[in-house]
């Protein structure tokens, strides 16, 4: 039963009318009087000393009212982790990939735009390139940042228990080599920004952004001005899934031109150019070994991970501190050896992506987990089942797990995916498989990761709510209203949002990590305490109660053991007014994740997340041994997100991210030929269609956690982990086949079945 | 990516258009549904000084059962096409391939004359100017080289559309207007096997209609892609056979699409089937010889060797399929 | 070259002066301020720009201008009729098939299309339908229910 009344209920999400009836503003949307149009020019070459721009032939066209290359801005490296800052808004003195941003101008039409930019001229000197991150390993290897003489700009090598000790002593060893391939997020929505400068140099930008208030510090670092110069508004943003988490030269230029034009600027993408010039996730190379003990014991595992980043590091040390930390969940990994590689290379830039560099880890060890299981003779549920982490356990790298239901989602998904009847007993071409993850909700780690609210009662009893949240269609701002209401005893439709605009709201560190729901949500829910509080504070005095004794509920304030006694939210506010008190109510709250110090997550292991999530997928796979195309049948995702604030939107989460994991598995590359990417477009790149989708089924394993809100935790962004490695598992199960690296297309699996043929 | 600039022609009858297209035959298009001709004007592979709008001519889209068979107009759209009872029952394959192209919407506006007229594909050749930029203009392009084989004066763009290894099957035949009049060939004259020029239609020339005889024998259409919707056919095989009153094959047509620089029949197969009997050893050895005379180039992200298996399979599969009705 | 082009959007009848070579997507967007129809790949192979023209779905990025003329063309700016929502609207909104949204007002009409074409589409054909309409939030399952939802509605009536 739910005792709540608005927590746990299937809302729509507040602007969802605005989107159904095309009211909903995105940045492209947006336009302003005078306003000029960008277009950037990029790198040809993969690899080039940038000798000379001629700018001239484009400032001379009609139309075109400004023209700017690299040594026109400031000097001034950018980059999302501090350490890590690789990057200028324009390519200065070098371009390192192939649509590197090498010049840009702005037009009074995008056609004069467009056609300024095939009129600058530029003279590169070629440098030798290097496509394959082991190669740019050896030495010898072009350099593409000098400062990085070996091209590996993050490492991480993590020793838990004692390995070598552990393998001594394991029954059986088993070493795999994986390789996982470039995916784009592909938000449906070009990464766009407009800016705006006032008489005072503020500049103001709209950005399809889903970080903010980071956006705002390093676009003034990358504009050489005080952070307070800068105000970031973000309007709707059609999906990020960790794309739109970087700065991009649009934001810096839309910006730059403004202030140089005095102007309006705008800048919006090409679908081209969000495949190859915003971000992608890691290509990686994995060499796993793993100790089993008889019993089915993981008795130790060791990686080496060559993760391919492109020309610079986004965020590289981060990524494969992630990669390295969930190896350690959801199994009990007592012995771990981890040695973790950010490789440049002169190709399209990896960043984060929905999972942020564990997707590609955790193929290989439940791939590997299968091939294990069937070697030993043991079932894969049971290995799993018997190696699962449990809430509360010791943990080797001291995370702090206080709720788990990682058992409890593997037994249901193999339950609803018909498990004890299927597997190994389906006929030849058919299978299934399952597959298990984890998943921080938020990170605590690292520096700047608190999340402010205000929640304002106003006379008339509306009730207003300030969040640095980033809604970018996942539906924050529903769930953080949800839970103002919830706490305020109204309904959610009194609660009006503004939310993620950098000179309003409160800071907030914006969409990553998942942890919007459990770091904006608890901020909401402490403003909207204290704002209650003091409401409270009055009514008790009138009432001749103790505050303590009040609750909130059904938009009244009555005692709590005598329901009858109290009063409605509006006489309880003119109660408050009466007695003095200062109008409008306010309250505010901060909330910071427990985090130890000091904080360089690369350096110290500590608790790495207020709180974890767990999953499993289940897959049910035919694969059409004739032509090797291979068909979803059924999905089953069981996910513990801790109590589901919004049910309906938390589904929406799973639907989508699995559906985003089966186009990992079967359909989705971004394929290179010397740095060129070769399909960047929806025609080539195969992002699913509603034709690809089976029914998918959500099993609910609701934890209650004690650090979330309500007891919330993560959703939909761990359920991307481990749909790939549950349809890999299905696929050998259907055919004895186990794939080493993804996607399996239908050329592979027809290459596979050949080959097992002729053994 | 905005639209190159052009003038805009909106003729009010064929003979119009084709004088507008013959003043100026290099320097004009036409234009009917536009979803293959305005992609490629905005990736600058195409830009025309004028586009001669054909959709505002009256009269130009129908389908009419007559004496010899039926007549579709060719500015009929794919989705008419689909909706059309007759063709439904007299044509299914035909059904079939219309329902199969890009999505929804590509049939609303997709036009039958637009199918079989659209511009042969190649992975170096549909992309956007910057793409191409990185590379030298390759030959179909204006340029030298071919980057497919690596040679000069060479193109081996292939031909990708879903309809015409069907309207072929059928023995369609074609009727163009020119600036002197109008002509009548089959169906399959229109496709040169140049991948430069892949058309046969001279200076001012328009297709105005197809011509499908009387319904006989069975046809049927198979289309494989990597996805259930939206993509050009990876490989595609429209199979046709007729029977005698005893069982043997009579005639058949075998016809592919996404292997080579036009629709490929594979003529020699077809021989191999007169006079027989459709059973296994049969479908063995046709579609054997089949994947022979197709030449699939690296001209999508799909290996040639992949192609040419997808062939046989999918002419395996026909075979089957019309073997056990 | 500009011309005046005459357009019949949402009921309302547009004169402008406009420059040929834009696509109905541009002059929906920059000309009449209808920014409900997106712009998510520019080449056809995406849905987002999707509009109805007499009622059929057009990409209309690949859309002349000049070509529609005469026609009636419908956003999803027009699709609510006398201040009331279309059932699909509705339904998209209460089954959580919006995420983002910027899929959704293609997807829609898209979907519109469908259903007057056919009240009573299997779930099949819905999915066939909508298939050229990307979407990356959803996984497509709640758009999916959301369409056969009004189917179901309708059949009751
Ligand atoms: C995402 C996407 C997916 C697609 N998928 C497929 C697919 O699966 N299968 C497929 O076959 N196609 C596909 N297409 C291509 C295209 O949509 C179809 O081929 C469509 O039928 C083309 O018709 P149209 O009327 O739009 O042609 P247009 O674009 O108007 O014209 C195409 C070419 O034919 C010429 N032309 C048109 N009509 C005539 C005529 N009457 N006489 C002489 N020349 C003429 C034009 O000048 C132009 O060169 C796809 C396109 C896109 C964008």
């Amino acid at each position: 039963m739910n005792k709540f009344n608005v927590v746990g209920k299937r809302e729509p999400m507040l602007d969802a009318l605005d989107k159904a009836t095309g009211r909903a503003r995105f940045t492209d949307d947006l336009s302003l009087p005078g306003m000029l149009y960008g277009k950037i020019l990029r790198s040809p070459l993969p690899h080039a000393k940038i000798l000379y721009v001629d700018l001239s032939g484009a400032e001379k066209a009609t139309g075109v009212k400004a023209a700017i290359s690299g040594k026109d801005i400031p000097k001034k490296k950018y980059g999302i982790v501090p350490m890590a800052k690789d990057e200028y808004a324009l390519a200065i003195d070098k371009v390192r990939y192939i649509g590197d941003e090498v010049a840009a101008v702005v037009a009074t039409s995008l056609d004069a735009a467009e056609e300024a930019i095939s009129k600058i001229h530029v003279d590169y000197e070629e440098l030798p390139a290097v496509f394959d991150p082991l190669e740019a390993m050896k030495p010898g290897a072009p350099i593409i940042h000098d400062e990085v003489p070996n091209n590996v700009s993050a490492t991480i090598r993590k020793e838990f228990g004692d390995v070598e000790k552990a393998f001594a002593q394991s029954d059986f060893i088993f070493e795999d080599t994986f390789e996982t391939q470039a995916v784009n997020h592909c938000p449906l929505e070009p990464q766009a920004a407009l800016a705006m400068v006032d008489h005072s140099g503020k500049v103001t930008l709209w950005s399809s952004t889903q970080i903010p208030f980071f956006l705002r510090r390093n676009l003034a670092t990358t504009l050489d001005i005080p952070e307070s110069m800068v105000r970031i508004i973000k309007p709707k943003v059609g999906g990020g899934f960790g794309q739109k988490i970087d700065l991009y030269a649009k934001d810096f230029c839309a910006a730059f031109f403004a202030m140089k034009t005095k102007r309006p600027v705008k800048f919006v993408y090409e679908r081209e150019e969000v495949f190859t010039s915003t971000r992608q996730r890691h290509p990686m190379h994995i060499q796993l070994k793993t100790g089993m003990k008889k019993d089915g014991t993981i008795l130790a595992q060791q990686f080496k991970v060559v993760a391919d980043g492109g020309a610079y590091n986004s965020t590289a040390p981060l990524m494969i501190t992630l990669a390295c930390f969930f190896i350690m969940l959801p199994y009990r990994i007592e012995n771990l050896l981890f040695e973790g590689f950010h490789v440049y290379t002169n190709k399209p830039v990896g960043g984060a992506m929905r999972g942020h560099g564990i997707p590609q880890v955790r193929f290989a060890v439940e791939a590997q987990l299968d091939t294990i299981a069937e070697k030993m003779g043991i079932d894969p549920l049971d290995l799993r089942l018997k190696n699962a982490f449990q809430a509360g356990e010791p943990h080797p790298a001291k995370l702090l797990v206080q709720s788990c239901g990682f058992s409890d989602t593997l037994i249901k998904a193999a339950e609803e995916i018909g498990w004890k009847e299927k597997r190994g007993k389906l006929p030849f071409g058919r299978g299934v498989g399952l597959a298990g993850a984890s998943f921080p909700s938020g990170v605590s780690n690292m520096s700047h990761i608190s999340s402010g609210a205000v929640v304002k009662i106003e006379r008339d009893g509306a009730i207003t709510l300030l969040t640095g949240a980033a809604d970018i269609g996942q539906g924050a701002e529903t769930v953080i209203s949800q839970i103002v209401a919830e706490e305020l005893g109204v309904s959610l439709k009194e609660i009006r949002i503004t939310a993620a605009d950098t000179e309003i709201t409160p800071l907030d560190p914006g969409t990553f990590g998942s942890g919007v729901t459990l770091r904006a949500g608890n901020a909401a829910r402490i403003a909207a305490q204290v704002a209650k509080e003091k409401l409270f504070e009055a009514v008790a005095e009138k009432m001749e109660v103790e505050a303590r004794d009040l609750e909130a509920k059904d938009h009244r304030i009555f005692v709590k053991a005598n329901p009858e006694k109290g009063m409605s939210l509006e006489e309880a506010i003119k109660v408050y007014q009466y007695s003095d008190r200062p109008m409008p109510i306010i309250g505010r709250g901060s909330y910071q994740p427990p985090a130890k110090e000091p904080t360089t997550l690369l350096k110290e292991d500590g608790n790495f997340s207020p709180a974890y999530s767990f999953m499993t997928q289940a897959a049910e796979v035919e694969v059409d041994t004739r032509t090797g195309k291979v068909k979803v049948l059924k999905m089953v995702t069981a996910h513990d997100c801790g109590r589901a604030i919004n049910p309906m939107l938390v589904e929406g989460q799973l639907e989508g991210s699995v559906v985003g994991g089966m186009g990992q598995a079967l359909y989705e590359e971004v394929i290179t030929e010397k740095g060129q990417v070769l399909n960047p477009s929806f025609l080539d790149y195969g992002i699913p269609t509603a034709m690809e989708v089976p029914p998918i089924t959500s099993v609910e394993v609701e934890t209650n956690d004690p650090e979330g809100p309500f007891g919330a935790k993560e959703s939909g962004e761990g359920t991307q982990l481990s749909p790939a490695p549950a349809i890999i598992n299905a696929i050998y199960d259907a055919i004895g086949v186990s794939f080493n690296s993804l996607p399996v297309t239908p050329e592979r699996v027809l290459e596979a079945l050949q080959k097992k043929d002729k053994r | 990516m905005r639209l190159p600039r052009f003038e805009y022609i909106e003729p009010r009858t064929l003979k119009e258009a084709a004088n507008a297209l013959a003043a100026d035959s290099k320097g004009s298009v036409l234009l009917a549904g536009g979803t293959d001709l305005l992609v490629s004007m905005k990736q600058r592979v195409i830009q025309p000084k004028r586009v001669i709008n054909l959709k505002t001519i009256p009269r130009l889209a129908y389908i009419s059962n007559g004496k010899e068979g039926l007549r579709i107009g060719a500015l009929t759209t794919l989705h008419d096409l689909s909706l059309s009872r007759t063709i439904r029952e007299q044509y299914p394959a035909l059904t079939e391939a219309a329902k199969e192209v890009g999505a929804y919407a590509h049939q609303v506006m997709g036009t039958i004359g637009g199918n079989l007229c659209q511009g042969n594909r190649c992975r170096f050749y549909n992309q956007s100017a910057f793409w191409r930029g990185v590379r030298r203009l390759c030959f179909k392009a204006g340029g030298e080289i071919c980057h497919v084989v690596r040679k000069p004066k060479e193109c081996h763009s292939t031909y990708c559309g879903d309809l015409a290894p069907v309207l072929m099957a059928l023995d369609s035949r074609i009727k163009i207007l020119g600036p002197h009049g109008e002509r009548a060939l089959p169906l399959k004259r229109l496709f040169t096997r140049d991948g430069k020029r892949p058309l046969s239609l001279k200076k001012g020339e328009v297709l105005k209609e197809i011509l499908i005889p009387e319904p006989s024998g069975k046809t049927l259409y198979l289309k494989w892609r990597l996805r259930g919707s939206l993509e050009f056919p990876v490989v595609s095989l429209a199979l046709h056979i007729e029977k005698g009153t005893n069982g043997a094959i009579e005639g058949a047509r075998i016809i592919f699409s996404g292997v080579g620089p036009g629709p490929v029949e594979a003529l020699e197969a077809e021989k191999m089937m007169v006079n027989g009997l459709l059973d296994e050893e049969m479908i063995e050895k046709v579609s054997d010889q089949a994947v022979r005379e197709i030449s699939p180039m690296r001209t999508s992200i799909h290996s040639p060797a992949f192609k040419r298996k997808i062939a046989g399979i999918l002419l395996r599969q026909a075979l089957e399929q019309m073997m056990k009705s | 070259m500009k011309r005046i082009l005459k357009l019949h959007v949402n009921g309302e009848d547009f004169e402008i002066l406009t420059e040929i070579h834009k696509t109905l997507l541009e002059v929906l967007r920059e000309d009449l301020g209808l920014t409900g129809t997106k712009r998510g790949c520019d080449l056809g192979t995406c849905g987002a720009c999707t509009v109805l023209i007499d009622g059929k779905p057009h990409l209309s990025c690949l859309t002349l201008t000049a070509d529609v003329q005469g026609k009636k063309i419908t956003t999803i700016e027009g699709l609510a009729q006398d201040g009331q929502l279309h059932p699909l609207q509705k339904a998209f909104a209460e089954k959580g098939a919006i995420q983002c949204g910027f899929c959704t007002p293609g997807m829609i009409l898209t979907a519109k299309a469908l259903l007057d074409e056919d009240p009573h589409p299997s779930e099949e054909k819905v999915k066939k339908a909508i298939s050229g309409n990307l979407c990356r939030c959803t996984g497509y399952v709640k758009i999916v229910d959301a369409i056969l939802s009004v189917t179901d509605k309708s059949s009751e009536s």
